[in-house]
């Protein structure tokens, strides 16, 4: 006896079935094509329209209008969450199957696998000569192979050390006492240490991001990891200093082993009392100010060594198009319109994002002076004044001497490894994989 | 209801009769039940069986991720013996199986006999030690990235009442791969608790009973009822947490999440080190190639077992 309602029979859900099947194969295509219309740009990233920041959702969403208001070819706006944009599969499976988006955005640390891999638009025949000026080539270096431009910074991030006013008054210190040099970070870290805090504080989870971070340390004494000759420079004293630096810092106990959250979140750090001080970018202006406004804190820049340089490392994403998209020229004409025309709006697009919906400093000096009562006033200020004359664009690595790099700084920091004995053997595995390398100079 | 014996007969020389369409009711049978397995199987053949030998195939190529395709032989395998890193997180699985596994197993064995018998206190016994099992491993890995915070966190506080301080369990690379290890067993320990205590049901009470007559200790009737009539579930259960300690989502989500695989690649363990290379390096060639001898490496452990538990069957059969 069948337990089926009345009226229905085996064989009629079976063709039911059989049918509905062959209409989702059938349909398919259809959604193939729906994706890939010409006329429709897909721009991928990870601030709107499901961004949690509601001035860097606003701010993305009026820029998709505004293009869309006056444009035939209309953009639209997809979100990535943050943790799978930057560490997930789905940029790296869209671009494998050909599905890749049309305009996205990209940090220095992955353009050269981008570039290598061929899909990056030369942006350089959309953007007019005195705009290209526009850009100080500290700033777009980084993003340009054989005096092309393939990506289009959107803000450039510089890092420095916040500090809590509370910790420093508890010691009793003020602003003056803020260290200049290694050893007197080192020391003031030790000092600002206390049973439930610690003093000082340096990203420790293995990554891009520790590496960025750690870049303006061996600089400063005249480190590089590649010298001009092209092979490895990494077995170098400011290297070796760097490295012993970091660890310096934990093994005296004045800087923690692991993080909250990461190294770049200062509320989580800083703002929750968990450090005294911390190593972190320009962002954490907003993040503090949105997110811990009854922790008053200061800034100061990076401290150097003895007999050393300042310098400080400015990151930054950029928008770059899908070469390889469904119409790149029309990519290619938004992000030149977006970022990088000598319009007013264009410009005050930049002091906007940089101002309103983060706190960053401008990649271009028309953007600088437009909004220069902005970037001079408060905590940008001491950005602008102090900590941006000394800074160096975030390096483009390959995956594979990214790798070596951070393997060295893990190693030492956390894992006790001789600094020297590891910069020697770092710089053999850079100099293995230089000989073989064939893609775009790094930087 | 009752049929008819007229009908019984009826019914016995229609089923042995050809359908109209020519197919034999035995056939239709046999028909109905392959039709019946065959979603399984080709859902299985598609998004199993094909990867896995796309993975094979791709290990001989070098692939860009972004449509680059160019065959290089053996180079990805000879890359692989060349990789100090390779070797380092084919060391630290190989530990990762290794407490694991026999962990898991006495631990979840224990847990059964503790909470086997029926009542109230046991149930609810039951229900905590399978709660983990409820909550995504994403947050289990936040929650115990928090509690295991230097200084400020409930470990490091608890440690530094018992004059341990200064102790990092995630932050020194000594420490960091026990901790994972510790955090999983807690993880699935009520998963395999559940399995043993089903396969402690299957036996029959009159064993013990028979063996208390006749004096037999509890250490006794653990010995020679319990664990050798548990065989099937051993085998089932070594097999599983043997798999899911060399690919499970466990041993990627919560070391993804909590270390990232540092500190110093200390808690690098091969499918992380394979995602590394694939998703975030686009060396999607080398990632296949690691992939399949991760595979190979699995049956070999797999046949290793199958061997010494004889598939988990009894003496007798």
């Amino acid at each position: 006896m069948s337990n089926l309602p009345r009226g229905w029979s085996r064989r009629a859900i079976l063709k039911g079935g059989a049918a509905l099947g062959a209409a989702g194969v059938a349909g398919l295509p259809m959604i193939g094509s729906a994706f890939g219309q010409d006329n429709l740009l897909h721009f991928w990233q990870f601030y709107a329209p499901g961004g949690d920041v509601k001035t860097q959702v606003d701010w993305f969403m009026k820029m998709a209008d505004d293009w869309n208001k006056q444009s035939e070819t209309k953009v639209q706006l997809d979100y990535v969450v943050n943790n799978d944009y930057m560490n997930g599969t789905k940029l790296s499976t869209a671009f494998a199957s050909g599905q890749g988006p049309d305009i996205f955005i990209i940090s220095p640390g992955d353009f050269l696998r981008y570039y290598n891999g061929g899909v990056l638009l030369d942006l350089t025949p959309y953007i007019s000569a005195e705009a290209q000026a526009d850009f100080p080539e500290g700033v777009i270096a980084s993003r340009k192979v054989d005096n092309k431009i393939y990506g289009i910074p959107m803000e450039l991030e510089p890092m420095a050390f916040y500090y809590s006013i509370k910790a420093f008054e508890d010691a009793k210190l003020n602003e003056n006492d803020v260290p200049k040099t290694w050893d007197e970070m080192l020391e003031l870290g030790k000092k600002l240490t206390t049973a439930d805090r610690y003093g000082l504080l340096f990203e420790t989870q293995p990554g891009y991001y520790q590496n960025f971070t750690w870049y303006p340390f061996m600089w400063q004494g005249g480190g590089e990891f590649q010298g001009a000759d092209g092979k490895s420079a990494f077995d170098s004293p400011a290297v070796v200093a760097a490295l012993k630096l970091w660890q310096d810092a934990i093994n005296s106990g004045a800087a923690p082993r692991q993080v909250n959250s990461g190294g770049w979140d200062v509320v989580a750090n800083l703002g929750a009392g968990y450090c005294a001080m911390q190593n972190v970018g320009i962002w954490g202006i907003s993040a503090m100010d949105n997110n811990a406004k009854d922790v008053p804190y200061g800034i100061f820049k990076l401290p150097t060594p003895k007999d050393g340089k300042y310098v400080t490392v400015g990151g930054g994403w950029a928008f770059v198009a899908n070469a390889k998209g469904k119409n790149p020229e029309a990519a290619g004409k938004f992000i030149a319109w977006a970022l990088a025309s000598m319009d007013k709006d264009s410009i005050q697009r930049e002091v906007d994002w940089c101002t309103v919906a983060k706190s960053d400093m401008p990649t271009r000096t028309s953007a600088l002076q437009q909004g220069a009562d902005a970037f001079n006033k408060g905590k940008l200020g001491i950005f602008s004044k102090d900590i941006l004359p000394g800074v160096r664009a975030e390096p483009r690595l390959p995956p594979e001497v990214y790798k070596i790099i951070s393997d060295a700084i893990q190693q030492t920091q956390l894992g006790g490894a001789d600094p020297q004995a590891t910069a020697t053997a770092a710089s053999q595995q850079l100099d293995a994989f230089l000989a073989t390398y064939k893609g775009a100079p790094m930087m | 209801m009752s049929i008819h014996p007229a009908q019984r007969l009826e019914q016995a020389a229609a089923a042995a009769r050809p359908s109209r369409r020519g197919l034999s009711a035995r056939h239709r049978e046999w028909l109905a039940g392959y039709l019946f397995v065959a979603p399984d199987f080709i859902g299985l053949l598609v998004f199993v069986g094909l990867p896995m030998i796309l993975a094979l195939v791709i290990g001989f190529f070098d692939v860009n991720g972004f449509g680059a395709f160019q065959f290089v032989g053996l180079a990805n395998y000879q890359r692989m013996l060349a990789d100090p890193l390779f070797w380092q997180c084919l060391r630290v699985t190989a530990i990762y199986v290794v407490l694991l596994v026999p962990a898991l197993y006495v631990v979840g064995l224990g847990l059964a006999l503790l909470v086997q018998r029926t009542g109230r206190f046991n149930s609810v016994m039951r229900s905590m030690f399978f709660a983990p099992q409820m909550v995504s491993l994403v947050v289990i890995a936040v929650v115990w990235q928090l509690m295991s915070s230097d200084k400020v966190g409930i470990v490091a506080r608890l440690f530094s009442s018992l004059g341990l301080g200064g102790v990092s369990i995630l932050g020194n690379p000594a420490l960091a791969l026990y901790t994972v290890v510790f955090i999983t067993i807690w993880f699935l320990m009520g998963f395999y608790m559940l399995i043993f205590l089903g396969g402690l049901q299957d036996i029959p009470r009159e064993y013990y009973e028979a063996s208390e007559i006749d004096g037999a200790s509890k250490l006794a009737q653990f010995r020679h009822i319990t664990f050798p009539l548990l065989r099937p579930t051993s085998f089932f259960v070594l097999l599983v947490s043997l798999v899911a300690a060399v690919a499970g989502s466990q041993a990627f989500d919560l070391i993804y999440v909590m270390t990232k695989g540092g500190p110093a690649n200390s808690t690098q363990v091969m499918i992380i080190y394979i995602y590394q290379q694939a998703f975030q390096y686009s060396a999607f060639g080398y990632a296949a190639a690691m992939a399949s001898i991760l595979v190979v490496i699995l049956l070999a452990l797999t046949g290793v077992l199958f061997v010494l538990t004889r598939g988990g069957r009894f003496e007798h059969e």
